[in-house]
């Protein structure tokens, strides 16, 4: 019975500050022990919706309901939630141990069950020994870790983690996300996490919403939206693309032609049974990675165009080429290292098959241009 | 809350420090380390200070008469009173201050420092006005019938504690809301995402992080009382003295500047140890 239960709802969430609005009705439900992340540019709404499930913004309207009760008008201290701020917001006057006990002695239990939590959680975030430390005098990892303790030590029906890694430097990062994750894992609490770095949504969650201007774009399994973007907005957040404008010169049902240029007549394998008609203008859009670069003209790949290659740059573990069509079109392409490397003037074709590209929904790319 | 590094360059503390330092030694230390000797010296009516004898008789009388030892006990008692009363209505309006996002914010504040633009002696008539036996408040309790005869609130302690918490109130204010506004708000929001009501945000996080802003607002109006002297002058009259009208007397009516000096040095004596005990207080209670 409680398993069907949604550990969080919101339901039509809508916030406006003064003249803008923030959060343009969002609907979004997660289920017990889940981890979703909220992903988008900075002034997006992210943080706002996660400020008012927390209780910490009131909503102008809307819902949000926390294990299916209706807390919208409940206090913030009454929600039992866990929240970790970029910050970490460490009480500064507290030893590491009574930062992490705080939310236990609010709740009024025994000392030594206090004691014991504390320690026990101490250990799981491997900050074993350090309960005495101040705040000020541990490492930015260490500080990070201790918010985390402090907010999942109370046993929280919901783990609310705003942007909690993006003080930490690069390698630390990394680190932390693997770690984060499995510690959410072995905790099994539901999670909500706001970030701007797609790479930690990508790593982290089990379903990513992408927000944009208050609103979501599309949610799904981080391989939905990185292999299947619904919008340009999602196409151009998530990887690196390349988008082409072109019109439909015919539609197969299964198969879709598009003319971007006089040379270039792209075929794209369709999602949807909709039927395109012929002349209608399209976005379409076809991941760097997707691109092959070859020296010779590759006669049976779905699309194959010669191009020229405008720059070259190693990065690494693979290598970005800006490549020129015929008809003066840029297109980039992102080729593993061990390939050849070819020169700036160099002439070569660029292909894809027709799996690689997609069309997208009409409003993403209308509104972007 | 990054730790902090130590690679800041070694601040040239010496020369930061010397403008300030060199005012303070030649206006403050020099003419107060002046009055040591003088205080040990003996004034004599009709002949003056004798020269070259020297003794703590100004010290024993200070310390052993009834007379002197009330006024100062009364000045310590009244720095102590105004300092928490000072205290206890500054820091509600600080804490508003310091977290409203009003757009009539400065407003507020500029009516808080407001008094300050008056004079004192002004300041301080007016207050003759209100709190005399015939004054505003007197008159117009007796008008509404609370009372038969009028309150007594001038040459008293009460009326120094009206008009001293008054004219410092401004100072608390202004020191406590800087203090105030140092701790992100972050900092109280997460207390009440672990469980925590407002009072017990408040008691538990907000308080002990300002406990360096009220120290030093207590030192500070604790200080600025112990050596008023305008305001105890007219509100208390000629009789009801406080530390500072007694040295005055001593020094520009009796002429006798030895024991002037000699209660000049009590007075600092007693005053700075509490002042600093206030800034002590503050450190193991926001670090307990």
């Amino acid at each position: 019975m409680e398993g069907t239960v949604e550990a969080l709802a919101l339901r039509k969430l809508r916030k406006s500050f003064s003249s803008s609005v923030a959060v343009d009705g969002m609907d979004l439900t997660l289920s017990r022990g889940e981890f979703v992340s909220l992903l988008g540019p900075s002034g997006c709404g992210k943080s706002t919706v996660l400020r008012m499930i927390a209780g910490l913004l009131q909503p102008d309207s809307g819902e949000v309901l926390i294990e299916g009760k209706n807390v919208t008008a409940l206090a913030v201290h009454k929600r039992n939630i866990g929240f970790v701020f970029q910050s970490y917001a460490l009480f500064p006057h507290l030893s590491v141990f009574e930062n992490v006990a705080f939310g236990l002695r609010r709740r009024r239990l025994a000392e030594a069950d206090v004691q014991s939590r504390v320690t026990n959680v101490l250990e799981t975030v491997r900050l074993h020994g350090l309960g005495d430390r101040r705040p000020s005098q541990l490492s930015g990892g260490q500080q990070q870790r201790v918010a985390l303790a402090r907010a999942v030590v109370t046993q929280p029906s919901l783990l609310l983690l705003d942007e909690p890694l993006s003080n930490l430097d690069a390698l630390l990062r990394e680190e932390m996300r693997l770690e984060l994750k499995r510690l959410q894992h072995q905790l099994g609490i539901t999670t909500l996490f706001v970030t701007h770095d797609q790479a930690e949504a990508l790593a982290m969650s089990d379903r990513i919403a992408v927000v944009n201007g208050g609103r979501l774009e599309q949610i799904g399994t981080p391989e939905e939206i990185y292999a299947e973007p619904a919008t340009q907005f999602v196409a151009r957040f998530i990887g690196r693309s390349n988008f082409l404008t072109g019109h439909i010169e015919g539609d197969s049902g299964c198969r879709a032609v598009v003319r971007c240029a006089k040379d270039v007549r792209v075929v794209i394998e369709k999602r949807s049974a909709h039927v395109l008609t012929p002349g209608s203008v399209v976005r379409i859009a076809i991941r760097q990675e997707r691109v092959q670069l070859t020296r010779a003209f590759v006669a049976d790949t779905d699309n194959c165009f010669p191009v020229t290659v405008a720059l070259r740059a190693y990065g690494g573990s693979v290598q970005h080429y800006i490549l020129r069509l015929q008809s003066g079109a840029e297109i980039g392409a992102e080729v593993r290292a061990a390939e050849p490397a070819l020169r700036p003037g160099d002439v070569a074709y660029a292909g894809w098959t027709a799996r690689d590209g997609r069309i997208l929904s009409g409003e993403g790319w209308s509104r972007e241009g | 809350m990054k730790p902090l590094q130590a690679s800041r360059r070694k601040t040239p503390a010496v020369g930061l420090l010397a403008p300030a330092s060199l005012l303070y030694a030649g206006a403050f230390c020099v003419p107060v380390l002046l009055l040591l000797p003088a205080s040990l010296q003996l004034y004599v009516p009709n002949q003056g200070i004798r020269p070259h004898a020297y003794s703590l008789e100004n010290y024993y009388r200070l310390l052993s008469d009834a007379y002197y030892l009330e006024i100062f006990g009364r000045t310590l008692l009244l720095g102590l009173v105004v300092t928490a009363i000072t205290i206890l209505l500054a820091y509600p309006i600080a804490l508003y201050l310091a977290r409203t996002r009003a757009r009539y914010r400065n407003w507020l504040v500029l009516l808080v420092i407001y008094p300050m633009m008056l004079n004192l002696v002004v300041r301080t008539f007016g207050f003759i006005a209100l709190l005399a036996n015939h004054g505003l408040v007197n008159d117009a309790l007796i008008g509404i019938g609370i009372i038969d005869s009028p309150l007594k609130l001038m040459y008293n302690f009460r009326g120094l504690l009206i008009g001293l918490t008054q004219i410092y109130f401004p100072f608390a204010v202004l020191v406590l809301i800087p203090a105030i506004q140092s701790v992100p708000t972050e900092m109280e929001e997460a207390s009440r995402t672990l469980g925590g009501g407002w009072f017990t945000t408040f008691c538990r996080v907000t308080l002990p992080l300002t406990a360096n802003g009220i120290a030093t607002a207590a030192a500070l109006i604790f200080l600025l009382t112990e050596s008023a002297l305008v305001a105890p002058r007219l509100l208390g009259g000629p009789t009801y003295k406080v530390a500072a009208t007694l040295i005055y007397d001593q020094f520009l009516v009796l002429l006798n500047w030895p024991l002037g000096s000699a209660a000049t040095w009590i007075l600092l004596f007693t005053a700075l140890p509490i002042a600093s005990f206030f800034g002590l207080a503050a450190r193991q209670w926001s670090a307990r």
